[in-house]
């Protein structure tokens, strides 16, 4: 599904240089949910937005499905992110002025030939499926934490991506919301086979995900399968 | 997406009300300046009707009361005139002649019908050769015309169709102000003798007849033969001023009293060019600032845009079509506002030049918000999706 190859990521400025990646190695295969790990600065959002598209290595490779994303240029990788992947951000980025309805149907506008009652359509089940289809007509600041983060996952999964990032989504969120947010992701990724990469501070967020990367100063410094995750219920 | 960029705008009128009045009120203005100068410009490519090339008009004031004395020394004024090689021949005329800075209107109705207020203007028979007149309809006026029952008149086709309509006037009567009746002998197709820039209105020519009421005019046409310049100006006026000895006599060409009152109207049309201009630069100036503050406001949602499948190009339209959708609202109470000028035909103009107007100040507004659209735009653009999602 994603493969990074001797990624390096370097921020250059005039008078410092910073590596936030450092020959980083990866496969993440179909259908899995991996947790990333790591202090602040080590790198993990680097990390997600290199995976995302949203930026580019320094060196190294970064394969979508096998085919190496250096040959595309910018619109095609929109249409990539579009159809492929959904991101869940920490601060939920939702659009104050639109309705959760709306929000929910963003990733919609940049998708051709979706009219406008199938996206209403979708974004319905898409919140159905979180759990808040009694919340459509509300605005964000009518929304708690939790609610907004699911609207966000909501808009993450209308688009039936086969890759979800995450980037701390339980990091703004109490326990209680944060184990709720946790299940929702869960149930996609058993239910609907989708792959999920979670940036978490968290470590008990981390152990329910099947894999757990960990970095420090922009290296993995593992790679391995988590004990308390519930093979039983794959 | 379009109908994404309404939502968002009128989820957002609060904070675009500022925005909103001021492209109203920038096409309010805009229309009014832009209503004017389509008035002029079409009128200027209207026919005048007449050949104001290598006409003159000598102005003669005497300082003797006599009347009978006055209009001798005219009548040998004139014979001197036409006496030169130079000249091809000379037309008295009332004060109100082409280009005049003076009008001489008169109430003119047939039968019951409404009262028209038309220019009245008394010419010798010689007018319609000097000013080149084109007689349409019917005939100018001739010598046969001394022992006419009624005062002959030639009109203009405006004045025709307003008292007849689509009927033939010649032979009709037509009734005046100090109710004498004069007869129409002849329809001119167009005589705009006011200005340039005016539209054409009804004009009456009356005939000057001397024998019938000997009057003094003290303006007489005069058509040059081309290429005739300032050496026999002088050597006439010297000649001229022989016969009318302690007399003012004043030579102009038509030419340059066409460009004194071409002045007159160009004025008003620069000065609201100009407050027009200064309005739109603050508008272009406020569109622009506010447009560079939103964008740098809403780095967060570009990068949003971005990381749900936006190319670069789709969040530089979006901006440019948030503006138009912008323009769009402050225009629509412009245009409720500015269509109420046609319908209820206000100052009288014509309907077209609302609606052309109308047309060019909603471009024009458009034009303005792109091109202050187009930069803050490409900013937005250019911003990079993860850092802009990494600073909200």
């Amino acid at each position: 599904m994603i493969t990074l190859k001797n990624i390096e990521k370097v921020y250059q400025t005039k008078t410092i240089e910073t590596v936030a990646l450092h020959n980083v190695n990866l496969h993440i295969p179909k259908g899995e949910f991996v947790s990333v790990m790591g202090p602040s600065g080590c790198g993990k959002s680097t990390l997600l937005n290199i995976m995302g598209l949203l930026d580019e290595p320094t060196n190294g490779i970064v394969e979508i499905d096998g085919t190496p994303i250096s040959r595309y240029r910018d619109k095609e990788l929109a249409h990539i992110r579009n159809q492929k992947i959904g991101f869940v951000f920490q601060s939920y980025h939702l659009i104050n002025d639109l309705s959760v309805l709306d929000n929910v149907e963003l990733p919609l506008l940049y998708r051709s030939g979706t009219s406008a009652s199938e996206s209403r359509h979708m974004a319905l089940t898409a919140l159905e499926k979180v759990g808040l289809s009694a919340r459509t007509k509300h605005y964000p600041t009518q929304l708690s934490g939790g609610q907004r983060q699911r609207v966000a996952i909501a808009r993450a999964l209308i688009g039936q991506p086969e890759i979800i990032l995450a980037d701390e989504p339980t990091g703004n969120l109490d326990s209680v919301m944060g184990e709720e947010i946790m299940n929702v992701l869960l149930t996609l990724n058993r239910q609907d086979g989708t792959t999920i990469v979670m940036v978490t501070h968290d470590e008990n967020m981390a152990q329910k995900t099947e894999r757990l990367i960990r970095f420090f100063d922009g290296q993995q410094v593992s790679d391995a399968k988590t004990t308390a995750y519930d093979y039983q219920q794959v | 997406m379009i109908r994404h960029l309404f939502k968002l705008i009128w989820n957002r009128k609060k904070s675009n009300f500022l925005l909103i009045s001021e492209i109203f009120f920038c096409f309010l203005v805009l229309f009014a300046v832009l209503s004017l100068v389509v008035y002029n410009v079409r009128n200027y490519s209207k026919p005048l009707g007449f050949d104001y090339d290598n006409v003159w008009l000598l102005t003669a004031r005497a300082d003797i009361d006599s009347t009978e004395l006055r209009i001798a020394v005219e009548e040998q004024l004139t014979q001197k005139i036409r006496s030169y090689g130079e000249v091809e021949g000379t037309a008295l005329v009332s004060s109100n002649s082409p280009f005049a800075f003076s009008q001489m209107k008169v109430w003119a109705k047939v039968g019951d019908g409404p009262r028209i207020l038309a220019e009245n203007l008394d010419v010798e028979d010689t007018f319609a050769e000097v000013m080149q007149l084109n007689v349409s309809a019917g005939r100018w006026f001739t010598k046969q015309d001394d022992a006419a029952r009624y005062n002959p008149v030639v009109i203009n086709r405006v004045l025709q169709q307003e008292l007849f309509g689509d009927e033939s006037a010649i032979g009709k009567l037509i009734t005046r102000d100090d109710s004498s009746q004069v007869q129409v002998i002849g329809v001119v197709d167009h005589y705009r003798g006011s200005s340039e820039y005016a539209e054409e209105s009804p004009v009456i020519f009356t005939r000057i007849n001397q024998q019938r009421e000997a009057v003094f005019w003290g303006e007489i046409l005069i058509r040059v033969k081309p290429g005739t310049g300032i050496a026999f100006e002088e050597r006439m006026v010297k000649d001229l001023s022989g016969i009318a000895k302690n007399w003012t006599l004043e030579l102009t060409t038509v030419e340059k009293m066409r460009q004194n009152k071409e002045k007159l109207s160009m004025v008003p049309m620069i000065a609201m060019a100009v407050v027009c201009g200064f309005l739109i630069f603050n508008v272009a100036l406020g569109l622009f600032g506010v447009l560079w503050y939103n964008i740098s406001r809403r780095n967060g949602e570009i990068g949003l845009r971005r990381a749900l499948g936006a190319s670069a190009n789709q969040v530089y339209r979006q901006f440019i079509g948030e503006v138009l959708v912008l323009a769009t609202f402050g225009l629509v109470l412009g245009v409720a506002f500015a269509i109420q000028f046609p319908m209820l035909q206000v100052f009288e103009v014509e309907s077209m030049v609302y609606f052309i107007a109308l047309g060019i100040a909603v471009g024009l507004i458009y034009l303005l918000a792109i091109g202050c659209a187009f930069y803050p735009s490409r900013q937005a653009a250019a911003i990079h999706p993860a850092m802009a999602l990494h600073e909200e």
